[in-house]
């Protein structure tokens, strides 16, 4: 019995420091994310890049393309070293139409 | 001469494992008629998990060394391993005498001084660090409570090991099998109940590989089709410095409030301070490979080692497996509830199955988010919003874990 008793103090003591911690990191993290937006609104222009596709993917579902945005991100973010976070969208289209030989160099540049 | 060569093959065959199998001593566990069963039967337990391993793939790069571990210390007369340099024979307070393991140990002893003396959990979580990505919690700081919910399972599964008969540090390392971090588990119980260890090891990382079949059920059980289908906003993009400045904060506020918690956290954020400062690739690479492998494979097989007959084919062995699952189920269930409360609070802007994550278990309890959301939407991507959960949930089990040990100081 007296091991409950125990028990139940070390229970209660360890719940409430476990979220007394992660709390406090929650707080601090927002102090952060305060001050940090509050800079960055300044050079806010700088940062989105937007970046056309230049990846050629086979055909989708033209009503829902929001899966193969999502890939096309991944792709262009993998290729340029990125975080897909600095990409946004904001349109694509399929290059198949470009002549054979700008299709070899682009596929190399991709390769190489 | 001929009874010199006789002498010389008795001699030999009674000192062969086969010979000890056939000859043990009354009072060893298991042993009948001179048969030693208990050592017969870890080695076939040793090697259903060497084919729970290979064949079925669970936590393959722990669980081989591990129970090779186990197959290697059972062998009789293989003098790789002595539990009693470590635990003593039951003496009331054993103090371990590191100039006889030094002189008499074998070369599994020499490794287990890593587990020991907390080496190895450590050096692994500065791998861990490296490989984390902890963006996602930063730009969703929110998802730190879920860390902190789902190791509600820690300390019911303890509670429930306390009413079966275990004693308060058996029952604080049972429990901390619910936080779901192999390291975290192993560090609290070569300190508080060491001769659990193997048993705890092995449910930990058994149960981790299960998540995929624990989880969902669950979490159908405590969400509404509503909420699963919840679409959270885009995460914000993270800058380099927040990263930077992230593992420093959290080491300093961490350890300030529960310093036990220091060997765990603060080397997980020394590994992500090394692979964010983007100045030491070599030092990331390292400890992500090399350094994690080399030390897993320690740690592997010394902790499979410790399964010795007498304190593993023990009923409580059962008790730790059935707890361990229970710790799993409710940390899920804590976790997803918090979700909920989430869910209610910023008027249905939060999926409560982000919070399942929150058991660390990284990546594989987000993978699981992700997964089962996906079975309501196909189009709804819950993986880097349960990233957020799931990498807290390391920092939550890691200060749990500390609270702990703090409080076995003074109890």
């Amino acid at each position: 019995m007296e091991n409950i008793t125990q028990g139940a103090v070390v229970a209660v003591i360890g719940i409430c420091t476990v979220f007394a911690v992660l709390a406090i990191l929650w707080c601090v993290l927002e102090l952060m994310r305060v001050v940090f937006t509050a800079k960055n609104k300044k050079t806010a222009k700088q940062a989105p890049v937007a970046a056309p596709a230049p990846v050629p993917v086979a055909a989708a579902p033209q009503e829902d393309d929001s899966e193969l945005i999502a890939v096309l991100t991944a792709a262009i973010a993998a290729s340029l070293n990125q975080s897909t976070y600095n990409l946004k969208i904001k349109s694509y289209r399929r290059v198949e139409t470009a002549p054979v030989w700008n299709r070899t160099a682009r596929r190399d540049n991709l390769n190489g | 001469m001929s009874e010199l060569f006789i002498n010389g093959i008795t001699s030999f065959i009674q000192n062969t494992g086969i010979a000890k199998l056939f000859a043990a001593t009354e009072g060893s566990a298991l042993a009948f008629a001179g048969v030693d069963f208990g050592s017969i039967v870890m080695l076939i337990v040793a090697c259903v998990l060497i084919y729970l391993a290979i064949g079925k793939q669970f936590e393959p790069l722990l669980l081989l060394p591990i129970s090779f571990g186990m197959l290697l210390a059972n062998l009789p007369f293989s003098n790789l391993m002595h539990n009693v340099l470590f635990v003593g024979s039951g003496e009331e307070h054993f103090v371990m005498d590191f100039g006889e393991i030094l002189h008499n140990g074998g070369l599994l002893d020499l490794l287990y001084l890593g587990v020991k003396l907390g080496i190895y959990p450590s050096l692994i979580f500065i791998g861990i660090g490296a490989m984390t990505d902890f963006s996602p919690l930063i730009a969703n700081p929110k998802s730190l409570l879920l860390g902190a919910a789902a190791q509600l399972g820690v300390f019911v599964a303890f509670f429930g090991a306390l009413f079966l008969g275990f004693n308060l540090m058996e029952a604080m390392s049972i429990g901390i099998i619910g936080g779901a971090d192999g390291p975290t588990a192993i560090l609290v119980t070569k300190t508080l109940a060491p001769k659990l260890l193997p048993a705890i090891a092995i449910a930990a990382y058994s149960y981790m590989a299960l998540i995929p079949i624990i989880q969902p059920p669950i979490m159908k059980l405590l969400t509404t089709k509503k909420e699963r289908l919840v679409k959270m906003e885009t995460l914000r993009p993270v800058s380099k410095l927040e990263r930077l400045i992230f593992p420093i904060i959290v080491t300093v506020v961490v350890g300030l409030i529960v310093p036990d918690a220091v060997p765990l956290v603060g080397c997980l954020m020394l590994g992500n301070l090394i692979k964010e400062s983007g100045v030491a690739e070599r030092l990331s690479k390292t400890v992500q490979n090399e350094l994690m492998n080399i030390v897993t494979i320690f740690l592997g097989i010394t902790v499979g080692a410790t399964a010795s007959a007498d304190t593993f084919l023990q009923p409580q062995t059962l008790y730790i497996i059935a707890l361990g699952l229970v710790a799993f189920s409710i940390s899920t269930a804590g976790g997803l509830l918090f979700g909920k409360v989430m869910y209610v609070l910023t008027k249905g802007k939060v999926n409560p199955l982000i919070g399942s994550a929150g058991v660390s278990a990284v990546p594989m309890a987000a993978r699981v988010a992700q997964t089962v959301g996906q079975k309501e939407d196909p189009t709804n991507f819950l993986l880097m919003h349960a990233m957020g959960p799931n990498v807290a949930g390391v920092i939550g089990s890691a200060v749990a874990a500390g609270v702990f040990l703090a409080m076995a100081k003074v109890l």
